[in-house]
């Protein structure tokens, strides 16, 4: 057994292969790692009668650690997106999303560095919806003070420790004062605690606009579930878009980390997607652990062969497959 | 009367409307709500913060507040006097919020399920 155990979800669609390259990569690092694989999505409906079987929320509950490849969620119809279940299950209220202008890809942006903390269990996402009349629907928004709290203090704990100056609560208080005005007090309450860092807030459409003309402007964000959802896209877009967007969804006690992007089933067994998104949410879940210094160098080789630019895959302008790009990552590690 | 207000407007088609039965949202300090039979309606699920509590498996670490939703679902043909009763029974014990009327369109259930 590996000084780590960590449960590994590949998903479906294009997820499996390029989980394989993730694990590849993370393995060449050096760190001592035992993978538990388990079933997730649309792929264990027939199988197991669920899109989460039972014996992966074990294996999460028991490792505390999960990386996971993307899965796709029905719209409109029965089944419950297994990743809102998992952030609901094992309460992962802290989703932390960094969007890092990657010096090699070509933006408009000189400088890009934005975390956006979304509070990942609460909001419209509570799941709480009704026809009152063949008419109307209704979803009620639920923001709750302990829930709030707690994001915020998530989010001034990490900026603190990661030397980040200045954190912005998004919100729509003027319009839904009851909710969004509970999430603006609870952040307001907290950031007391921290005078060191430099607390202020935003209206959740003034800081989209914001974000698209001068986004070297922010630094951290904190946001209820749905803005926090919509806005983590929006900069993801900033810095080159979903392929190189990950993602950390964290508990008190457990973490799962996880690309934002969808299955691209159409895509499938192809090895043509960009495991970028999976790798780098790889890297967020090693800092976690502890292992920096395999983060640094994983790091290291991805930006080396985006700056080489010989071997990318289509998103980014070139014709590499997934295994190619991920054996050039493993090559360029032994060289930085 | 027919007022602007119900002519001048886009129209969804009517579907037949059966009462299936009620979410009640509950307020306490006690923990999860347990509750007595009340004949025309038994529990189906707890939820809190919209994450199901019971039945099932809860993950020690998830954060509850003191308001409840519990779904009760009728154990036969039920009308808002069956409502009625057992809203005025339940309040004897529990202290709530609101309740919603879970209806079923057609054969499409109006509300959604607990995550």
């Amino acid at each position: 057994m590996g000084k780590h155990v960590i449960t590994m979800l590949p998903g479906e669609g294009t997820g499996p292969e390029i989980c394989e390259a993730v694990r590849r990569i993370i393995d060449h690092s050096g760190v001592d790692i035992t993978w538990e694989y388990e079933d997730i999505g649309l792929d264990c409906l027939d199988k197991y009668g669920t899109l989460l079987p039972e014996k992966t929320i074990k294996s999460i509950a028991k490792n505390k650690i999960a990386i996971k490849g993307p899965t796709t969620t029905p719209i409109g119809t029965g089944h419950k997106s297994a990743n809102v279940t998992l952030r609901k299950m094992f309460d992962l209220y802290a989703n932390v999303r960094p969007a890092k202008l990657i010096p090699v890809l070509k933006r408009p942006w000189d400088k890009i560095d934005i975390l956006t903390f979304r509070e990942n269990t609460e909001d419209s996402y509570a799941a709480i919806e009704h026809m009152v009349s063949n008419e109307v629907a209704q979803c009620l928004k639920v923001i709750t003070w302990p829930g709030s709290v707690r994001i915020a203090e998530f989010a001034f704990k990490w900026a603190k420790a990661n030397g980040r100056k200045k954190i912005q609560c998004v919100h729509k208080a003027n319009i839904m004062k009851m909710t969004d005005g509970l999430f603006l007090e609870a952040f307001r309450e907290v950031a007391k605690k921290y005078p060191e860092i430099e607390a202020g807030d935003i209206i959740v459409d003034n800081c989209s606009m914001q974000l698209v003309r001068n986004p070297a402007q922010f630094d951290c964000l904190v946001l209820p579930n749905l803005y926090g959802d919509i806005l983590s896209d929006l900069c993801a877009g900033l810095v080159g878009g979903l392929g190189f967007a990950p993602g950390a969804n964290i508990g008190d006690n457990c973490s799962i980390f996880e690309a934002v992007h969808g299955s691209a089933p159409k895509y499938a067994g192809m090895k043509k997607v960009n495991p970028s998104a999976v790798l780098l949410s790889g890297v967020m879940m090693l800092r976690w652990i502890n292992e920096g210094a395999a983060a640094d160098k994983i790091e290291k080789g991805m930006n080396k062969v985006l700056a080489e630019g010989k071997t990318l895959t289509y998103d980014a302008g070139g014709t590499a497959s997934t295994d190619q790009y991920a054996d050039a990552i493993i090559r360029a590690m032994d060289t930085v | 009367m027919l007022t602007k207000a119900t002519t001048g407007r886009a129209k969804r088609p009517a579907k037949p409307i059966t009462l299936v039965g009620v979410d009640v949202y509950i307020i306490t300090e006690d923990g999860i709500p347990m509750f007595d039979d009340y004949g025309a309606f038994k529990i189906e699920f707890v939820s809190n913060r919209g994450t199901k509590v019971w039945p099932g498996y809860v993950s020690d670490d998830l954060m509850m507040v003191n308001w409840y939703r519990c779904r009760f679902m009728a154990t036969r043909t039920v009308t808002d006097a069956d409502v009625d009763t057992f809203l005025t029974a339940l309040s004897k014990k529990w202290k709530w919020s609101a309740a919603q009327k879970l209806w079923n369109y057609g054969d499409e259930a109006g509300f959604s399920k607990a995550y």
